[in-house]
């Protein structure tokens, strides 16, 4: 009896070691899940753009098992070509702002005031124009060209595209560098450097812009990034709906713009509104009206998460 | 004794880590250190005031929460006081001083009349009581005023009975903003207390003169001051070191004024000011003697510590903007190095002949004078005349400024993560650095331990015996009166 009440003593205090050893190692498993959930909360922009990758994917997945493949490929197409625009679009517009707010400041400091006023016109001028009617009157130059034959490749032509782009989206970031320099002119550090002999070159560019700045710029370039998207994606489709008969889809590489101009995919947008007044057509949109379907959804997808991107890079940095 | 084990760490590093934070209980422990050591974190740390949920802070091995809510603290909370260093963040911006004054349990005391009176040694109804009425903005009252407001209601708080035996009262840097005058009555007031009824005081100060000030007047509480030094021993490390008064008098006393190596007499001044100036619409002028009243042109010369005197406000740093180019007055005359000077003058004149050649400066605030953003390396590139032949040399350089042998990684680290007296050194020596005819030194001295202040005092004669004419604005009179000859003193003052 004594025998047995030594075991079961035994096994209780074995019990209650396991039971408080589960329930540490419980609570560490959780605090560490605690810790990770909180990074990431503290970093949402994280979030969004693993969510936006994530969708794209998805949405790839599902056109990979329901559209058809010439057309899957138009759209992959048509994808990479504009995220590469864009993405010359965000470095050709940085090095035009940064050059241009660098030379400003330089010829104000100097005093050189017909070159500062000159550059300012020219800004001034940019800005003056409507994004969408100076991009347009761009893309007349460049059909202008590709009938001439000066422009061949695709790749030219997309150059060609984002330097249109770029240059009616840059004064957007030079008014925020100018801002920047002139946060930190104000400040102590930008005369005690100067005191001390350090060239302006070097404040500005490095201290203020490169040291300073990184954070806004990175969010800027996200927005640029966007901003060229929507205006590339409504300029390709203004050209492709009906500008011109000889120079259109047919020739401009195709991008998510002009793939949604498409006759096809203008008709599986048509769809949608046929599926709100015969509720029962509604599944067929999502196995007979992919390619216009997944086109306006990745350049509606994207914009909204880069938006939810600057937003909360925007917070997280307090910018 | 109370005795504190400490970690405070932010998300991105550790802030601040000390082993033994003690404190003797009913006694005065004066706590020095450089600026941005940790003498304040620790502090509001003790008396329970950090935000839990922004830091991680361990305190004798518990967690900040349990500390917090623990029946000591919750003690020492109801029975003492914290006065903090930045009066602003201190005091509400919606409620009046009066109201303030007389918050919660503080409306009990009834001798409020008495202790403004003994703080500002002025009649109560013609300077006191407006003030009262008036809601805290950022330059109204004066920081000074603001800051008096707050060793009110810590000696309020004082009257009130205790519950526990002890009490604790923090005064973190209380006397920042008041001149020497107001400084020493504080002194006396809170002295006056102690010896009615001895209580634990943590006085928290940057100001080395508080030690003349006790053994000049105070003597006979010395026995009942603790002084004691924070100081960096590694990274976030630091430890409590007793400081013994005797160093830094023994020290003062043997202080000589710094000759200067030619006779000024025969030479060219590096800078000459005319007697008057104009901005704001006031004009200023020079006096050499505390009272008078005849403007005499402000002189330097070459191997020469010139200092220029004025109460806080007076227009100091603002005469050293315009020597250096960066603020236009109304009118001013002046030569620097052979270069004559106006209100006309353009700003292309300094860029292209002065800074980084004739004229260096040293900013008041480290904190805004360095790009935070930047790394130590940084800090030195770019300046005319110096080059490192390597990362070594660079190093060497820097070293000369501190006590502690520096890494090779110190070069990285960002600026924004030293101290205030590291930033302090770093501003310095991108000064010091260069050869200019004239170097100002705007509160060269600002949130450095007394180590430190010997170093940089040390630096500053070195570059003078170099051939540099020093222009110094500094409100720490006690070492500068004995390292600047009285023919070298100039007083700033406005005119009407």
């Amino acid at each position: 009896m004594k025998f047995l009440l030594k075991q079961i003593q035994r096994h209780d205090a074995q019990l209650k070691a396991l039971w408080q050893n589960g329930r540490r190692r419980a609570a560490q498993v959780l605090s560490a899940a605690e810790r990770q959930t909180e990074r990431w909360a503290h970093f949402p922009a994280r979030v969004y753009f693993l969510a936006w990758a994530g969708g794209l994917f998805l949405l790839w997945l599902w056109d990979f098992f329901f559209l058809n493949a010439p057309e899957r490929h138009l759209l992959e197409i048509a994808f990479v070509h504009s995220l590469l625009i864009a993405g010359l679009v965000v470095v050709l517009s940085f090095v035009w702002a940064w050059l241009t707010a660098y030379l400003i400041e330089f010829f104000s400091d100097r005093q050189k005031d017909v070159a500062a006023g000159l550059l300012h016109f020219a800004l001034n001028l940019i800005r003056s124009l409507p994004q969408i009617v100076g991009v347009l009157l761009g893309y007349v130059w460049i059909t202008y060209r590709i009938q001439t034959g000066h422009i061949r490749s695709g790749l030219g032509i997309m150059l060609w595209m984002s330097v249109f782009l770029s240059l009616f989206i840059f004064p957007e970031v030079v008014a925020l560098l100018r801002e920047r320099i002139a946060y930190f002119r104000q400040s102590d550090f930008f005369n005690a450097m100067r005191v001390s002999g350090i060239s302006d070159a070097r404040i500005i560019n490095y201290d203020i812009l490169w040291k300073n700045s990184r954070r806004h710029i990175l969010n800027k370039m996200i927005a640029v990034f966007s901003s060229a998207i929507f205006l590339q994606c409504s300029v390709d489709f203004i050209v492709s709906v009906g500008l011109s008969t000889r120079v259109s889809a047919v020739n401009l590489p195709t991008t998510l713009g002009s793939l949604l101009a498409n006759i096809d995919s203008k008709q599986d947008i048509l769809a949608i509104g046929y599926s709100l007044t015969h509720p029962g057509y509604l599944p067929n949109l999502f196995f007979l009206h992919l390619q216009g379907i997944s086109v306006a959804l990745v350049i509606v997808f994207t914009l909204f998460s880069l938006y939810k991107i600057t937003n909360a890079l925007a917070e997280r940095f307090r910018l | 004794m109370m005795r504190y084990r400490l970690d405070i760490r932010s998300a991105e590093h550790a802030l601040v880590s000390i082993d033994d934070f003690h404190l003797a209980p009913q006694k005065i422990t004066v706590l020095f250190g450089e600026s941005g050591i940790g003498k304040t974190l620790i502090s509001q740390a003790v008396f329970g005031l950090l935000d839990a949920h922004e830091l991680e802070i361990s305190i004798n091995d518990q967690s900040y929460e349990s500390y917090v809510r623990s029946q000591t603290v919750r003690r020492m909370q109801a029975d003492g006081f914290f006065v903090f260093q930045e009066p602003s963040t201190h005091l509400n911006p919606l409620m009046t001083l009066d109201e303030q004054l007389n918050e919660g349990r503080l409306a009990k005391i009834g001798a409020q009349e008495e202790i403004l009176q003994a703080l500002w040694r002025q009649p109560f109804e013609t300077h006191i009581r407006p003030l009262l009425k008036v809601y805290p903005k950022p330059f109204r009252p004066s920081g000074g005023e603001k800051q008096r407001i707050l060793l009110a209601m810590a000696f309020k708080k004082w009257a009130l009975p205790a519950k526990g035996k002890d009490r604790l009262f923090i005064f973190d840097e209380p006397t920042g903003s008041l001149d020497n005058y107001y400084r020493n009555i504080f002194l006396q007031e809170l002295l006056k207390r102690y010896e009615q009824q001895p209580f634990t005081v943590l006085l928290i100060t940057h100001d080395y003169s508080m030690i003349s000030e006790f053994e000049q007047k105070h003597a006979r509480f010395l026995p009942h001051i603790d002084f004691k030094e924070l100081r960096r021993l590694d990274g976030a490390k630091t430890q409590l070191f007793d400081f013994k008064p005797g160093n830094y008098t023994d020290w003062l006393k043997r202080q000589r004024p710094i000759q200067s190596a030619a006779e000024a007499s025969d030479t060219v001044p590096v800078l000459q000011v005319a007697p008057t100036f104009k901005i704001f619409g006031k004009t200023f002028y020079f006096s050499k003697h505390p009272k008078g009243n005849r403007a005499e042109p402000l002189l330097v010369h070459r191997q020469e510590l010139v200092y220029l005197k004025a109460p806080s406000g007076m227009g100091k740093t603002t005469l050293a903007k315009i020597l250096a180019g960066l603020q236009k007055p109304e009118s001013v005359r002046f030569e620097l190095s052979g270069l004559s000077f106006d209100e006309t003058t353009e700003q292309k004149v300094w860029r292209k002949y002065v800074w980084g050649k004739k004229l260096a400066m040293v900013f008041q605030h480290a904190d805004e004078a360095l790009n935070l953003q930047a790394n130590v390396r940084d800090v030195f590139k770019g300046l005319p005349g110096v080059n490192f032949k390597d990362a070594g040399e660079l190093l060497q350089a820097i070293q000369e400024m501190f006590d502690q042998p520096l890494s090779p990684f110190f070069l990285n680290q960002k600026v924004a993560y030293l101290s205030g007296g590291q930033k302090q050194r770093l501003n310095l020596l991108r000064a010091l650095l260069l050869h200019p005819d004239l170097i100002i030194l705007d509160e060269p001295l600002n949130g450095l331990d007394f180590e430190s202040i010997r170093k940089v005092l040390e630096i500053i004669r070195r570059k003078m015996a170099a051939g540099s004419g020093v222009l110094l604005i500094s409100h720490n009179e006690e070492i500068f009166d004995r390292l600047v000859g009285r023919e070298n003193w100039y007083y700033l003052r406005a005119e009407g």
